[in-house]
Parts: structure tokens; C-alpha cells; sequence
């Protein structure tokens, strides 16, 4: 109740939204009623493929969310293509004008989505190798925060060169040291180390040497921020923790990471957008992110528009994000 | 434990350095159970160096400690010559509760986990009776109604009394106060002067760094000043406020008593 209270704004908005994306869903066309608009000619050339083991006409179907969009092209000769949009229980033809540009921007931000494919792909790929890195990234600043910190030269040594060395080189080389160098040096392939049956191998070994790259990488930036934090806590709280007989262990666990934790979101956050944004160097190995199926788009249909809903889609995830992380500093500031 | 001791707390030719510097110099001194010593004395004099001394926030250069009159622990030339076994030592060092000039409260806990944490995790008291022993101490400071407050919503005044508590609830024999009502403002003073002599009178064995020379002619047992790292005079507050030796003491004393 008093939660329902506190965020009454918010929780009516997103109620709203909620509500009003459901009508609008259940609203739209269904494939069948996007089907039956097209040239007769082409559902009957549907109707005959039914039986035919070769198919003439190519049907896409994609929904996202509240529009449908629907592709149906023939190959052979004399090819005709014809483009559906659905919205709201009509059924728009998406052949020219401005509702091809709408078509066109349902079906890229749609394939950009990574809608229909797995989580290898587009902006469900950028999202799990972001959110992955950071949390990688974070347990290894943490280790690489407390070696720097620590009075052992060696560890605090050991610490401080691989920060000096992955903050002082550019990501992306790391991503081909790690891609390239590495198996070639010891002689394996990447997609080797999942079985060779899984169809997906290549991408999965791809998506691997990404995260392995972008983790040591982040590791080096997350130390620092990890650093900064413990030390920014007053001396006095580990004295306070002492005089009460508590032990190292529990002063850092209960007193000292704590308080850091808040300090450290923030910065945390910023990290987090600056892998999202960095993850687009993945095209450079192949990966199907939001950056590489936008370049591919581009490349194999000349449509310079693409790039526009890619930056709406990050906008959008940087946003969610932002919120997010907003979300869990004010939780954890209670108590300034 | 054994009660049959004589003192429960003594220093023997304690000194300390940081670095070149000496901060303190042969401290000698012996405190009985349920003693009330206030020490004064010039900033610089290593006041605070002595109390974090005791208890092991600083390791001393030279000297010996002893608690109950077992050894607690020898130094010379900042090596340890002798010490109890660790076990013990800490054991030992949970009789001696601190409170700081800053108060250093746990921020992100509330005023009643501040209290009960030590005694949970430290003392492996059962939760349910840690809180309750803790609403006992708060009640005891007249904070029962801040207890489920963030210390930062708390006037300065009252955070000491919360870190008394907490202190307190580790039940220790000894109190440590190193300058308590410095950092706060002149009104809030009274309060938790109020607390430290409700403590004394309940028979706590307390060591008290103050400036509030009121406060030590009316509490102490014993007076110490300090200066230069030294104790330069030692007396029941009478010999010291009225009729002190020492030169130092007379000027320290003069200008504090006329500002
Ligand atoms: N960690 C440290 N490192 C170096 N010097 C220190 C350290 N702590 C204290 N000192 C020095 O030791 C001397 C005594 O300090 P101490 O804090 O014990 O004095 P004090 O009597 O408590 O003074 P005050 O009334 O200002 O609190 C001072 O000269 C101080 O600068
Ligand atoms: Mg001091």
C-alpha cells in the first residue's frame, strides 16, 4: 500500500501504456485477415504451393507488438513483390509512398529486435553480451580492486599493469587478439568448443570470444571504479567495525561493500551504457548485433533509412537501462 | 571470568612514534574497576593517540599493556615481545567499547541495527535478543522513538548517544570517550553529557578524553593532563582545577577556564 503510494505516477503511466499497447495488440490483423488482402493472383499462386514442394512465393510474416507487417514475394522470371502493414484491425498496402517507408521501418526494426531468432541476434545479442560483460566485469574489478589495494607489491603490481595495459589499448584490437590471436596461437577455433552439430557454433564461439574480450576489458575499468569506491569510505568506519570486535572479513562485508555498492552505481551505470554502445565493435567479428544486421540491411537493399530506428532502439535500451539503474541508486540511498 | 585482579586496565612505559615523531612517551598509568579518569590536555598532546592505543587501533612502539593484570601485550621497538594469544586478545578487547569525536554510526543501517549488529555477528547473540537489548539501550539514551530512523536524520547529539549504545551493547568493562561532545553543537552538549554520567554513576570503568572541564570536576575520579606526549600532572579533579602544579597546567587551564 504504501509502495502503491510512493509511486503513483508511475505506476498509473505504465499502467496506461500497458493497457493501451494491449488493446492495440489485440487490435491488430491476425496473418490470415493480412492474407486475404492480397492480389488474387498471389493467393491463389499461395493456395498452389500448398502442394508444390518447391514454393514460388516467399511469405514473411512479422508482428511486433501492435503492427503486423507482411512480405510476399515470388521468384522466377517475372517477380512481384507486394507489402502489408496492419494496424489496428486494418490492413494497409505497404508498396509505396509513405507506408512502404512505415513497412520498411517495421521489418528493419523487427530483424534489428532480433525478433524470430534466437538470443544470438540483434538487440537481444547487444543486451546479453552487455548485461554478461558488466557482471564479469564487475567480479573482476572486484578481485583487481582489492589486488591494487592490498599492501602485497606483487598483487597491487600485478593489479595495476593489467589495468594500465586494458585501459591503455583499444578495445577493439583486444576483440581481434582475443578472436584471432589467441587460437591461432594455440591452435583451436572458437567454434570448436561447442559441438560440432550445433548449426550455431560459429556464432556461439563468436559471441564467447566477445564476452571473454569485453570482460577483461571492462574488468580493467571496473577495478577503478570498485577502487574509488572502497576508498572513498570514512576511515572511521572501519575503526568503528574494529572497536566492536568485528573481523576483517565481516567489516568489509558488512560495513565497508555495502556503503561502497551505493557509491559505485553511478559509475556502474555509465559503464553499462559505455559497453552497450561499445558492443557494436562485434560487427567487426561477424555477430549479428543491431549494428551489423543495420549495416547488412544497408548493404544489400541500399536503404540509407535503416540507421535511424538503430539509434531509436538504442535510445530506447540506454533509456530502460538508465531508468533502471536510477531505480536501484534511489533504493539504495534510504538512508543519505 | 576472574574478578581477582587489581587493576583492570594498565599501561607501562608506553610509547609510541609515527614515524620520527613521538607522540607519546613512557605513559604509565593503572585504573581500578569502576574509575572515572578524564584526561585534558593541549591539542597535539597525543590524547587520542593513547585511547586508540588501548585498544588496537594503533600498535604501540614500546611498552606494555596489561588488562586484569594479565599481559595483554609487550612491545619494544615496535616488535611484540610478548602478547596473550590472539583468541584472548580479542576476547579481551571486546571488555573495552569506544566512542568516537565523529560518532562513526553506520550510515546505512537503521539506529537499531547499528546496536544490535556487533552483538549479533560479533557476539553470536541471537537476533531477537540483540534487538531487545538494544531497545533497552535506546530507551536507557531516550532515543526508543529513533530506532527505526537512518542516523542520518539524527542531530549530532543524538548520533553520540546512539554510538553509546552501541558501544554498550557489547557489554564492555570499560569505556573509551575520545573527545564525544566536540563535534557538536553547544546545545546538544548537555544530553549526552547526561548519558556518560548516568554510566559513571552506574560503576562503568571510563576513560575520557573531554575539554569539557566542567564535566571532569564534577565526574572524574582522576584527572590526567597530557602534553607533549607525556602525562604532565595526575590528580583528583580538586588538585587539578584548584590547585594545579605543574606550569603547563596552570596556563593550559587558564586559557581554557577563560575562554
Ligand atoms: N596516523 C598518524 N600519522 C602521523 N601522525 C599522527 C597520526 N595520528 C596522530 N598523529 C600526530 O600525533 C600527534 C598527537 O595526535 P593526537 O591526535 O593523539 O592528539 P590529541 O591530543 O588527541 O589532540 P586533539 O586534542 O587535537 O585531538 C599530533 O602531532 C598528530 O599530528
Ligand atoms: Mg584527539
Amino acid at each position: 500500500m504504501k509502495f502503491l503510494k510512493k509511486y503513483k505516477k508511475p505506476i498509473i503511466v505504465i499502467a496506461i501504456i500497458v493497457v493501451v499497447v494491449i488493446v492495440l495488440g489485440a487490435l491488430k490483423p491476425t496473418e490470415q485477415e493480412m492474407l486475404s488482402c492480397a492480389s488474387p493472383e498471389m493467393q491463389k499462386m499461395i493456395r498452389e504451393d500448398a502442394t508444390r514442394t518447391r514454393k514460388r512465393v516467399t511469405v514473411t510474416y512479422e508482428s511486433l507488438i501492435v503492427v503486423n507487417y507482411l512480405s510476399l514475394s515470388t521468384s522466377g522470371a517475372q517477380e512481384i513483390s507486394e507489402h502489408y502493414v496492419g494496424f489496428v484491425r486494418n490492413v494497409y498496402p505497404a508498396d509505396e509512398g509513405p507506408m512502404k517507408v512505415v513497412g520498411q521501418m517495421v521489418n528493419y526494426t523487427y530483424r534489428m529486435l532480433g525478433c524470430g531468432e534466437n538470443l544470438m541476434h540483434g538487440a537481444k545479442l547487444t543486451i546479453l553480451l552487455t548485461t554478461l560483460t558488466v557482471i564479469f566485469g564487475l567480479l573482476l574489478g572486484t578481485v583487481l580492486a582489492l589486488g591494487k589495494i592490498s599492501k602485497n607489491k606483487i598483487l597491487s603490481g600485478i593489479s595495476s599493469g593489467y589495468i594500465f595495459f586494458f585501459r591503455g589499448t583499444p578495445l577493439l584490437i583486444q576483440l581481434f587478439v582475443v578472436y584471432f590471436t589467441v587460437p591461432g596461437i594455440f591452435g583451436f577455433a572458437w567454434r570448436d568448443i561447442f559441438p560440432a552439430s550445433d548449426a550455431e557454433a560459429v556464432y556461439k564461439g563468436a559471441f564467447t570470444a566477445a564476452l571473454i574480450a569485453f570482460a577483461l576489458n571492462s574488468g580493467a575499468y571496473c577495478a577503478e571504479i570498485v577502487r574509488s569506491a572502497i576508498q572513498s569510505i570514512d576511515k572511521g568506519q572501519y575503526e568503528a567495525a574494529k572497536a566492536l570486535g568485528m573481523t576483517y572479513g565481516q567489516t568489509m562485508g558488512l560495513i565497508i561493500v555495502p556503503q561502497s555498492i551505493r557509491r559505485m552505481i553511478p559509475n556502474v551505470s555509465n559503464e553499462f551504457i559505455m559497453i552497450l554502445k561499445d558492443a557494436s565493435l562485434v560487427f567487426a567479428i561477424s555477430l549479428m548485433d543491431i549494428t551489423t544486421i543495420s549495416k547488412n540491411i544497408m548493404t544489400s537493399e541500399g536503404s540509407y533509412l535503416v540507421f535511424i530506428p538503430a539509434l531509436v532502439i538504442y535510445l530506447v535500451i540506454t533509456a530502460f537501462f538508465g531508468f533502471i539503474f536510477n531505480k536501484i541508486e534511489k533504493r539504495f540511498s534510504v538512508y543519505e | 571470568m576472574s574478578e581477582n585482579y587489581e587493576y583492570i586496565l594498565k599501561t607501562e612505559h608506553v610509547s609510541k612514534h609515527f614515524g620520527k615523531l613521538e607522540v607519546l612517551k613512557d605513559i604509565n598509568l593503572s585504573v581500578k574497576k569502576g574509575e572515572v579518569i578524564c584526561i585534558i590536555g593541549p591539542s597535539g598532546a597525543g590524547k587520542s593517540t593513547f585511547l586508540r592505543s588501548l585498544n588496537q587501533l594503533e600498535k604501540i612502539t614500546s611498552g606494555k599493556i596489561f588488562i586484569r593484570d594479565e599481559l595483554f601485550l609487550h612491545r619494544e621497538k615496535d616488535h611484540t615481545v610478548d602478547r596473550l594469544p590472539h583468541e584472548k586478545q580479542q576476547e579481551l578487547l571486546l571488555e573495552m567499547g569506544m566512542v568516537f569525536q565523529r560518532f562513526n554510526l553506520f550510515p546505512h543501517m537503521t539506529v537499531l541495527q547499528n546496536v544490535y549488529e556487533a552483538p549479533v555477528v560479533v557476539r553470536k547473540k541471537k537476533k531477537e535478543e540483540g534487538k531487545a537489548h538494544a531497545m533497552e539501550l535506546l530507551t536507557r539514551v531516550g532515543l526508543a522513538d529513533k530506532a527505526d530512523e537512518y542516523p542520518s536524520r539524527l542531530s549530532g547529539g543524538q548520533q553520540q548517544r546512539v554510538a553509546i549504545a552501541r558501544a554498550l551493547a557489547m557489554n564492555p568493562e570499560i569505556m573509551l570517550f575520545d573527545e564525544p561532545t566536540s563535534a557538536l553543537d553547544p546545545e546538544l552538549v548537555g544530553d549526552v553529557l547526561n548519558v556518560m554520567k548516568e554510566l559513571a554513576d552506574d560503576g562503568m570503568t571510563m576513560l575520557v578524553v573531554t575539554h569539557e572541564m566542567g564535566f571532569a570536576r564534577e565526574v572524574a575520579d582522576r584527572v590526567l593532563f597530557m602534553a607533549d606526549g607525556i602525562i604532565a600532572e595526575e590528580g583528583t579533579p580538586e588538585q587539578i582545577f584548584t590547585n594545579p602544579q605543574v606550569e603547563r597546567t596552570k596556563s593550559f587551564l587558564n586559557a581554557v577556564l577563560e575562554a
